[in-house]
C-alpha cells in the first residue's frame, strides 16, 4: 500500500531555473526510502513539498489518500514529520523541554501525555539532562537530538530526515541511525535524504536524483553497484564495492572475495 | 612555535552560574608552517571552544597561551594592552557554516571585506581577491556573482577565499566539509591540502570524518570532555584500546583492511592510506 504518491512534481525558485521536474515515484507503507544526490540536484527542494513548505508548480502529492493542498496541510503534517540538517534553523523554544514541546502543542496534545512523551523521547535520544537547559548552551549534535526528539514525539506515519546526522559525531550518528532503524522496525516510513552511502545501505530502496530529476530508483543492492549512475550524481561507491569493482574491471575474479565484500558493505 | 598554550582552562558561565568546564589544562602547541592536523572529539568535546582560542576570540579563564610572540593570560589586567589585531589576521579562523555569514553584493566584496578590515588598501584588496578565488578552485567570473545565489559548496569556498585573503600563516577551520557531497568533500579538501603545500602553511582541519583524518592528516589532536587525550600520529591512534576507550569510528581503509588480512591472510602491511594504495597492493597480491 502507497503511503506517498508523487506525480510529476514540478517546482523553481525562479524563472528559468528548475530545481525539479517531472518527478514521480511512491512510497510504501513502512519503507525505508533513501534519496541520494548532489548537493544542489533538489533533495532538500522535495522534502519541502513533501510537508507542504513550498507549492509544487506542478503535479502533486498524496500523503495516505489524502491530496496535499492549502486545505489538507495541517492533517498531513501531522502524518509526516521533517527533520532537517540544521538544527539552529529549527528551534523554536526557550528551554529544550520547550522546544520538545513545540509540536505537540500544536497538535492540541493534552498536558499529561504531553509531559509523557517529553519525558520518554528526551530519553531516547538520550537529552533527559538537558530538558531544562537553553539551546544556545547546547553544541549542534546536542541541538540535533533535541530536533529529533521534538518530531518523534509527534508520532507521526512518515518521518523525513534530511541530512539529520551530517553534523553528528560518529557517536551522535550511529545512535541515531539505530534509533531509525528501530522505528522503521515497528512501521513507521523513513525517507532518509543523505549522500552518505553508509547510511544508504540501511534502506529497501534507494532514489537517486540528478539536477532535479529521478536518474534511477530501486532496491538498494542495485543501486549500490551501480557505479555510473552515483559517480554521475557525484556519489561514490562504498569502498568494498569499490575494491569490488576494480578487482572485477582487472579480470581478478574471486567469488569468496567478492561475497566477503558485499556482506562487509552492508555492515558498514 | 607559533602558538603556545600552557594549562588553557575555560570555563563558560551560566545561567545557573554553575558554570561548564569546556577545557580543562590542555597543553599544545602549533608551529605556523607546514603542519597538515586535525582535530577531532565528540559533540561537546571542546573542539570549537579549543580552536576559538587559537586566534584569541576567547581567552583563557586559567593558564596563558603565546601566540606568535603576544601573551594572553588569564587575567584581564595583563591581557588589557594585548594587540588582538596582528592575531586575527595571523590565525585564520573559518567557522562551521560559514556560508551564513555571506552578505555583500559581490562575491568579490565579500572576499575583500577581510583584508580592508585590516587596512589593506582598495587596489591590494582586489588583487587578493582575484588570488583567493582561484586557490579554492573557483574561476575569475565567479567574483561579479552575488554569493547569494551559488550553491552550498561554492558558498563554503567564497567564504574561505575570505579568510585566505587575509593572507594568514595558519588556518584553522571548523567542519569545513559537513553538508557536502562526496565529490564536493574531496575537492574541498584537496583545495586545503594544496594550499598546506604550495604555500608550506599550517592547516588545522575539526572534522568527524576519520577516512580524512587518516589520509590527509600527519598530526591528530583528540579532544574528550574538555582535555586534549592525544597528540600524534594518526595511525597509532586507531589501536583497539583508544578506538574502544574514545567512540572513535574506524577509517574505512583500516576496517577494510583489517578484514581482509584476518579473512584472506592477505600481506597489506606498510603504509596504506588510501583508496588508490590499498587498490594497488591488492591487484599485485591477487592477479
Amino acid at each position: 500500500m502507497n503511503m506517498i504518491e508523487i506525480k510529476n512534481l514540478g517546482f523553481s525558485y525562479q524563472k528559468d531555473d528548475v530545481a525539479l521536474s517531472d518527478v514521480s515515484f511512491n512510497v510504501q507503507k513502512g519503507e525505508w526510502l533513501t534519496i541520494l544526490g548532489h548537493n544542489g540536484s533538489g533533495k532538500s527542494t522535495l522534502s519541502k513539498l513533501l510537508v507542504g513548505l513550498l507549492k509544487p508548480n506542478n503535479g502533486s502529492v498524496v500523503v495516505d489518500g489524502q491530496t496535499l493542498s492549502e486545505e489538507t496541510v495541517y492533517d498531513i503534517r501531522k502524518k509526516i514529520g521533517i527533520v532537517f540538517q540544521n538544527p539552529d534553523n529549527q528551534f523554536v523554544g526557550v528551554t529544550v523541554k520547550d522546544d520538545i514541546a513545540f509540536g505537540l502543542e500544536n497538535l492540541q496534545i493534552e498536558r499529561d501525555e504531553m509531559l509523557k512523551r517529553i519525558d520518554e523521547y528526551a530519553s531516547r535520544v538520550d537529552m533527559t539532562d538537558f530538558l531544562e537547559k537553553e539551546p544556545q548552551a547546547l553544541s549542534g549534535g546536542q541541538k540535533q537530538r533535541v530536533a529529533i526528539a521534538g518530531i518523534l514525539a509527534m508520532q507521526t506515519d512518515v518521518i523525513i530526515f534530511d541530512e539529520s546526522t551530517a553534523m553528528l559525531d560518529p557517536k551522535g550518528r550511529k545512535e541515531i541511525l539505530n534509533y531509525i532503524k528501530k522505528l522503521n522496525d515497528v512501521g513507521v516510513t523513513v525517507i532518509m535524504i543523505t549522500h552518505d552511502m553508509r547510511e544508504a545501505v540501511l534502506s529497501d530502496r534507494i532514489l537517486v536524483l540528478k539536477e532535479g530529476h529521478v536518474l534511477k530508483i530501486g532496491p538498494t543492492k542495485d543501486i549500490l553497484l551501480d557505479k555510473e549512475t552515483l559517480e554521475s550524481s557525484n556519489l561514490e561507491l562504498l569502498l568494498p564495492l569499490e575494491v569490488m569493482h576494480t578487482l572485477e574491471q582487472k579480470n581478478i575474479n574471486y567469488p569468496k572475495l567478492k561475497e566477503f565484500l558485499w556482506q562487509l558493505s552492508l555492515n558498514t | 612555535m607559533a602558538i603556545k598554550f600552557e594549562h588553557v582552562s575555560f570555563q563558560y558561565k551560566s545561567i545557573d552560574n554553575k558554570g561548564y568546564l569546556a577545557l580543562n589544562e590542555v597543553n599544545v602547541a602549533i608551529e605556523n608552517k607546514g603542519e597538515f592536523i586535525t582535530l577531532i572529539g565528540e559533540t561537546g568535546s571542546g573542539k570549537s571552544t579549543l580552536v576559538q582560542h587559537m586566534n584569541a576570540l576567547l581567552t583563557p579563564t586559567k593558564g596563558a597561551m603565546n601566540i606568535f610572540g603576544i601573551k594572553i593570560s588569564s587575567k584581564s589586567k595583563e591581557n588589557k594592552n594585548v594587540k588582538f589585531n596582528p592575531i586575527r589576521k595571523q590565525v585564520g579562523l573559518v567557522f562551521q557554516f560559514p556560508e551564513y555569514q555571506l552578505f555583500e553584493e559581490t562575491v568579490e566584496k565579500d572576499i575583500m571585506f577581510g583584508p580592508k578590515n585590516f587596512g589593506v588598501n582598495e587596489r591590494e584588496a582586489k588583487k587578493r581577491a582575484r588570488e583567493a578565488i582561484a586557490m579554492v578552485g573557483l574561476d575569475e567570473s565567479y567574483l561579479e556573482r552575488s554569493p547569494f545565489n551559488l550553491s552550498g559548496g561554492e558558498k563554503k569556498r567564497v567564504s574561505i577565499a575570505g579568510i585566505l585573503a587575509m593572507e594568514p600563516d595558519i588556518l584553522i577551520l571548523d567542519e569545513p566539509t559537513s553538508g557536502l557531497d562526496p565529490r564536493g568533500r574531496d575537492a574541498l579538501l584537496k583545495v586545503f591540502y594544496d594550499i598546506h603545500t604550495s604555500l608550506n602553511k599550517t592547516v588545522l582541519i575539526i572534522t568527524h570524518d576519520m577516512n580524512t583524518v587518516y589520509e590527509y592528516a600527519r598530526r591528530v589532536l583528540v579532544m574528550r570532555e574538555g582535555e586534549l587525550v592525544y597528540d600524534g600520529d594518526p595511525v597509532k591512534l586507531f589501536s583497539r584500546t583508544n578506538v574502544d576507550n574514545w567512540n572513535l569510528d574506524v577509517p574505512d581503509i583500516i576496517r577494510l583492511k583489517q578484514a581482509l588480512e584476518t579473512e584472506f591472510k592477505l600481506d597489506l602491511s606498510g603504509t596504506i592510506r588510501n583508496k588508490q594504495a590499498l587498490l594497488k597492493r591488492l591487484e599485485e597480491l591477487l592477479s
